[in-house]
């Protein structure tokens, strides 16, 4: 140390750009942590949907793999395609698919979430939001019959999960009856079916209801969650803002009159458990402070209850987390942790 | 001070001499605009009134349009069937809609006059398919029962459009509504009138 | 340097292509072009504009005071928007029906009053004719090519005839908001691509 001191207007040390804290994590095996946690959905939706949903997460995974590496070959960067994040990529777009839509959807769609949706931005850590939502807002606005109507029935199930209502799924059967009872056209019906939601509660949780491929089985998520909580790799604050949100906004608003709604059906129904432990949570997409996570998950939260509750769409997933993306940077900013002392 | 004030003639001058030059095309063209426009609802109360040779508006004394067509130029004797527009709320837009009935309640025609629903859903109430000379959409509604005019989601005959919900039963609903109306004014039949 | 006439009337096409390279004009380049003949008409009704308001603005820049010229392009601008969209209304029903609500925004749309100030108000009126012509052409055809790009593959179709068979499903966001963002965006892309590649090439060209 024989340099002699700087004058204050003159950097003291070089700072290259974050992270610097080391760490023995390496992407691949985050990545791969990811993929091995969704496996039990995986198997789950095997189980419920067949042979099918392997098909179509196998072209989903495949494009998504074929698309990053010519789109490096082509850009003459390092091939990253084995890092594991362009799987996760396109096993999540696949989840987010209903299992009997044609096979160039799931094509179509990852070539479009890896391609514009990762690698026009920068590829891997530039992305502003998360590829496979990206993706599947795509797939929704130019192919919305396929995307909300190529249901099939779980193994063993109804779309509804009721025996009495086939032809919808949960979410969308609860919007059609609180509508009904809103424009006041057959309201004893749709009380009647408000209050079947209850006997829902056991296929929602073990997955024998009608859905996105990987979205149904509720327990066979939270399985992989733990597993990637008990490993550290996904923070607690945005699920748990996220699904603390969903449910008091549920019971406030979601039931006929105030501080009624039925909030264990809006937990379990729809993509809330796979957006909020598996998408929302996406390290590049999601604010890197505990405190922007808090917001980040409320955010979400409320733009998903509002979309069930008063929007186009009977789900909001999807959305709500594509718009809180787009919000990470500025929640980052303003939620930077102060320098102690400063 | 005097500046400000040769600003301000310039451009006053400017906006003068614009109005004039904008006077002057409005009316070369407004005959034209008119023409048109009338051209439009003329060759529309021909499409959903078929049989009328004579298609007069009337105003109710609340201040609701409708139109008779009568089978011949002469007026005195009883309309072959009515004309009214007909307003939904679709999914972007206020859908208008002219339909054509006769006294029998039955629907002889409709035609949306304005629609701004999302392209290739919503927006497929107008569209013509290739080979094809009118909506395969809006044709449904021909010789359907006015009174029991209701898309296939509720009950009814009309298949609705594929994603889009919200429009088709915007437009059917708001037929009914209208042939609701006529019937409250004694203009159609219901069924029951019929069979009595 | 002084550019020719011929130069005047081309460079619009590509090299100061209103869109492409000017960036000017997103707002109808983004809002009709869901279908090719939905972008020739704005083309061409911008077009009009723009050779109107150039030659006026070109006649009339001597007696111009500086400090108002803005709201005297503005004014000169929008009554010839007024008279395009009357005269549609009367005799282009169809067109109009399809770019009704479009045609008012061709007031504010940058390229006009863009050449009103940059190039109108300090050229000659010829050339500021040729510049306007120039420029509509372009606007024209890069609206033209994006309308064809979005028509095709958002509605299967190409003025109105279809171009698959009937199992050709349209990737329906083209023909929506989105759809054109995705279009000007590669588009730009593909301009600036081809920019770097030429600037390559000559760096190549002088090294050697």
């Amino acid at each position: 140390m024989d340099e002699e001191p700087k004058t204050d207007s003159e950097p003291k040390l070089t700072v290259s750009s974050s992270p610097h804290i080391y760490t023995t994590e390496s992407i691949p095996k985050i990545m791969y942590s990811v993929v091995a946690a969704l496996m039990p959905a995986f198997i789950g939706a095997l189980y419920f949907f067949g042979w099918r949903a392997l098909w179509l997460t196998a072209i989903a995974v495949l494009v998504s793999i074929v698309t990053e590496a010519i789109i490096q070959k082509f850009r003459k960067v390092d091939i990253t395609v084995t890092d594991g994040s362009v799987i996760v990529t396109g096993i999540l777009l696949a989840f987010n698919l209903p299992a009997g839509v044609p096979w160039w959807i799931p094509a179509v769609g990852a070539f479009f979430a890896v391609a514009i949706g990762k690698h026009a931005f920068g590829g891997l850590g530039f992305n502003p939001m998360n590829p496979a939502l990206l993706g599947r807002a795509f797939l929704m606005a130019s192919w919305p019959v396929h995307m909300t109507t190529d249901w099939t029935n779980p193994h063993g199930g109804t779309l509804s999960g009721l025996a009495a209502i086939t032809g919808s799924t949960p979410l969308a059967v609860v919007k059609d009856a609180m509508k009904d009872i809103s424009d006041g056209v057959n309201v004893e019906g749709a009380q009647s079916v408000l209050e079947s939601t209850r006997d829902l509660y056991f296929p929602l949780f073990w997955g024998r209801v009608g859905g996105c491929i990987g979205e149904t089985s509720v327990l066979l998520l939270l399985i992989g969650a733990i597993y990637l909580f008990y490993k550290r790799y996904i923070p607690y604050q945005i699920p748990v803002a996220y699904i603390g949100s969903v449910i008091i906004i549920a019971w406030i608003f979601g039931g006929e009159g105030y501080f009624s709604g039925d909030w264990i059906f809006h937990v379990l129904a729809g993509g809330l458990i796979l957006g909020a432990f598996f998408m929302a949570t996406d390290m590049v997409t999601s604010p890197s402070s505990p405190k922007g996570q808090w917001i980040f998950g409320l955010g979400c939260g409320v733009i998903t209850m509002v979309i069930r509750l008063v929007g186009g769409y009977p789900e909001g997933v999807s959305y709500s987390i594509l718009l809180m993306n787009l919000l990470t940077p500025l929640l980052d900013r303003y939620t930077r942790p102060k320098v102690f002392g400063a | 001070m005097s500046y400000t004030i040769k600003l301000a003639v310039t451009l006053g001058i400017v906006c003068i001499i614009a109005a004039f030059a904008l006077g002057g095309v409005y009316e070369i063209t407004k005959g034209r605009i008119a023409f048109e426009r009338e051209r439009v609802m003329k060759e529309a109360l021909q499409n959903v009134l078929p049989r009328a040779k004579n298609i007069i508006q009337t105003t109710t004394p609340e201040g609701k349009v409708y139109f008779r067509g009568f089978a011949a130029e002469d007026t005195s004797a009883a309309p072959v069937g009515y004309a009214i527009l007909a307003y939904g709320k679709g999914y972007s837009s206020t859908i208008q809609a002219l339909v054509g009935v006769e006294k029998s309640g039955e629907i002889t025609g409709i035609q949306i006059l304005f629609q701004q629903e999302t392209p290739g859903l919503g927006a497929k109430a107008e569209e013509v398919l290739y080979g094809e000379t009118d909506s395969w959409f809006q044709r449904q509604f021909k010789g359907a029962s006015g009174l029991e005019v209701a898309v296939d989601k509720d009950g009814g005959k009309i298949q609705s459009i594929t994603g889009a919900t919200i429009t088709s039963r915007a437009v059917a609903n708001s037929i009914k509504s209208e042939m609701e109306w006529l019937k409250k004014e004694g203009l159609i039949l219901s069924e029951s009138d019929r069979l009595y | 340097m002084k550019r020719s006439l011929v130069q005047e009337f081309t460079k619009g096409f590509i090299d100061e292509n209103p869109i492409a390279r000017l960036v000017l004009g997103l707002c109808p380049a983004l809002a009709v072009t869901t279908s090719l003949i939905n972008g020739i008409g704005m083309g061409i009704a911008a077009t009009f504009v723009l050779v109107c308001s150039n030659t006026i603005v070109s006649m009339i820049k001597g007696v111009v005071p500086k400090k108002i010229r803005i709201p005297i392009f503005i004014v000169v601008i929008a009554t010839f928007v007024t008279i395009v969209e009357m005269v549609m209304a009367g005799f282009a029903p169809v067109l109009y029906k399809a770019l009704g609500i479009y045609v008012p925004l061709i007031v504010v749309n940058c390229i006009i009053l863009g050449r009103a100030e940059a190039f109108a108000s300090k050229n000659s009126v010829g050339r500021s004719i040729l510049d306007g012509l120039g420029m509509g052409v372009g606007f024209t055809m890069i609206l033209a090519v994006i309308g064809s790009i979005r028509e095709i593959l958002g509605d299967g179709k190409i003025l109105g005839f279809p171009l698959f068979g009937p199992d050709f499903e349209p990737v329906l966001i083209m023909i929506l908001p989105p759809g054109a963002f995705f279009v000007i965006g590669i588009l730009l892309g593909i301009f600036k691509w081809s920019d770097l590649r030429q600037e390559k090439k000559k760096l190549q060209s002088i090294v050697h």
